[in-house]
């Protein structure tokens, strides 16, 4: 018996004292296993923000960040560095975007990708030195325009994300979200849905465009940056400056009056881009257009997609464009497709055929610019054709 | 054996009684650690650290552990080095600590560290036990970088990290893997027997009583080997 507790009292004694050696070694070592733990995980994060010190994992879930954004870190000095998967021409693009304190991009970069050109692994690079305000100007890639697209895309949720964390707020709402939220402020009677409508008449030049309740309760027309409902009957309901309602007041009626007829042309010898042409009960002339832009005329070596640029126009019948707006395009992605833009086809509203030629052509597409523009050319000759002129 | 002076006590772990190459003991992490000359080094010093320690202390206590319960006693003082070794590796020494990976918490069950408990430590005094912690961790050492420079010359190309001319574009990929370890071990052992002449140590020496498996083999293997003499 003795010797049992003889060597029971023996080894707890020893497992004691070597716990306690081990609880001194450990208070010791911890904090600088801890420092290095931290130093190792964060030195990729360097790669993007050198200048980052002691980096904290930041919990999303308590954010209301850009979907692309899977893991945050923000730093000592007020960086922040984001980590995104995104699509380009594959998918599941990753891509870790540094942005300091500043708010400027320190560095960008794709950790892993299925992309098919490699622009992806230099791309980050010209997104150094953007911030929030600037980084819309990035140039993509031609012939790779998913990808930097996608790229800046990421890009520019990182700069967002930076903003929020840092206590600020951005519009994380898509396009289309936010201009349905304005639709929707400016006359909720059309309950979310609406759509646009293309004017045939003569309106107030500050309308920039016009959208129609699809039940049929009012009409919204957009006026610079404000939104402005009008009733079916064309009061407006929104609380505007008067001239502004002056403005839609005297648009309204003639949108809702709009009666357009189509016309036979077969009987003329019409250039080969007018389609179709309509007549407003007010003397307008309608026309549908199609284009020849890069998708007709492209290079072959980068897979022109064979369809034209179908273009809507209206013109008074003394030979002013009242609207142009393009209905469907299949140029390139990133470059040409900004034909789609309304700040490239609102150009053309107002012009006549004779201060025609200031139209600023779209940034690295100058075969789907040219096109485009001879199209809508034609309508001067169109009417001329039409009014037996020609 | 008590007749042994300091320094041949110290000497004998080198290579009379290397305990790699002649006790044929360690041969886990001798396999595993023996890729690159840096991984075999470290091992080597971290396992010599760990047996002079517990060399030290378990010859200091050899007199107030019991008989009975020697062997925990032995593991937990071993262990709590192994610790001890691993966290100040893991604090100053990452790399090293990432390269050895999970061998150097098995510098526990290593069988030089508890063989050298059983067969010395427990029976010699401090002094004594610390110089054969010193010479078994050198001869433990010095048998891993030699098994490693082999291996990572042949199968690397390369010396310690850095590659030789020549050698690195012509890898004998096999010295790097399992099966290329087991044959390097075999030929250094030849080459030692060969050395020592085949007498690096007496049988009698290294008796059955300081085997922890001597239970299980009932003097089996020590019959075995007297026949393949």
């Amino acid at each position: 018996m003795k010797n049992y507790i003889k060597s029971v009292g023996a080894l707890t004694v020893i497992c004691a004292v070597i716990a306690i050696l081990l609880a001194l070694t450990n208070s010791i070592t911890a904090p600088v296993i801890e420092k290095n733990a931290n130093a190792a995980a964060n030195e990729a994060l360097l790669i993007v923000l050198p200048d980052g010190e002691e980096f904290t994992s930041v919990d999303l879930s308590s954010y209301e960040l850009p979907s692309t954004v899977t893991e945050a870190f923000t730093e000592k000095n007020g960086g922040v560095v984001v980590k995104l998967t995104t699509s380009g021409y594959g998918s599941d693009m990753v891509i870790m975007v540094g942005v300091d304190g500043s708010g400027t991009v320190t560095g960008a970069t794709c950790l892993s990708s299925n992309e098919t050109l490699g622009y992806e692994k230099t791309y980050g690079e010209s997104a150094i030195g953007s911030t929030v305000d600037t980084v819309d100007g990035i140039d993509v890639i031609a012939g790779a325009t998913k990808t930097t697209a996608a790229y800046k895309g990421a890009v520019k949720d990182a700069l967002n994300t930076a903003v929020i964390l840092g206590g600020g707020s951005v519009d994380v709402r898509t396009e289309e979200e936010i201009l349905a939220d304005n639709l929707n402020g400016a006359l909720p009677e059309g309950e979310g849905e609406f759509e646009s409508v293309f004017v045939a008449e003569a309106i107030d030049e500050s309308i920039t465009a016009v959208y129609k309740a699809v039940n049929g309760k009012g009409y919204v027309f957009v006026v610079g940056e404000a939104f402005v409902g009008a009733d079916a009957d064309g009061n407006v309901v929104t609380d505007v400056d008067d001239a502004v309602k002056t403005a839609v007041s005297g648009s309204v009626a003639a949108i809702i009056n709009s009666e357009i007829t189509e016309l036979d042309i077969s009987g003329y010898e019409m250039p080969n881009q007018i389609e179709k042409a309509y007549k407003t009960a007010s003397g307008n002339y309608v026309f549908d257009l199609k284009a020849s832009g890069f998708g007709i005329n492209g290079d072959e070596y980068y897979n022109p997609s064979g369809e034209y640029i179908k273009i809507k126009v209206s013109v008074t019948e003394d030979g002013k464009i009242i609207a142009c707006q393009t209905v469907s395009q299949k140029e390139t992605d990133g470059i040409g497709s900004a034909c789609e833009d309304v700040s490239f086809y609102s150009q053309f509203n107002g012009k006549t055929e004779a201060d025609y030629g200031d139209i600023d052509a779209i940034s690295g597409a100058t075969i789907t610019t040219n096109g485009y523009k001879t199209a809508v050319s034609k309508v001067f000759e169109a009417i001329k054709i039409l009014k037996g002129e020609a | 054996m008590k007749k042994d002076g300091n320094l041949s006590v110290m000497l004998k772990g080198l290579l009379r009684e290397n305990p790699v190459f002649v006790l044929i003991l360690g041969t886990c992490p001798t396999l595993a650690t023996t890729t690159t000359v840096i991984g075999a080094f470290s091992m080597g010093l971290a396992a010599a650290a760990v047996l002079i320690c517990s060399n030290a202390v378990i010859s200091l206590l050899r007199k107030f552990i019991p008989d009975t319960v020697r062997i925990p006693c032995y593991i937990v003082i071993i262990a709590g080095f192994v610790t001890i070794v691993r966290m100040f590796m893991q604090a100053y020494l990452p790399d090293i600590f990432e390269l050895l990976g999970v061998y150097l918490d098995l510098i526990t069950v290593n069988c030089i560290i508890l063989g050298r408990a059983e067969m010395f430590a427990g029976k010699n005094s401090v002094g004594k036990s610390v110089l054969d912690g010193v010479g078994m961790g050198l001869g433990f050492t010095l048998a891993l970088v030699a098994m490693a420079t082999v291996r990572e010359v042949l199968g690397a190309g390369s010396f310690a990290g850095i590659a030789i001319p020549f050698m690195s574009t012509h890898t004998i990929d096999i010295f790097i893997k399992a099966p290329g370890g087991l044959m390097v071990y075999g030929f250094l052992i030849a080459v030692v027997n060969a050395i020592t002449k085949g007498k690096a140590i007496k049988k009698k020496d290294f008796s059955c009583a300081g085997c922890p498996s001597a239970g299980v083999c009932n003097g089996g293997c020590a019959s075995a080997k007297k026949e393949g003499e």
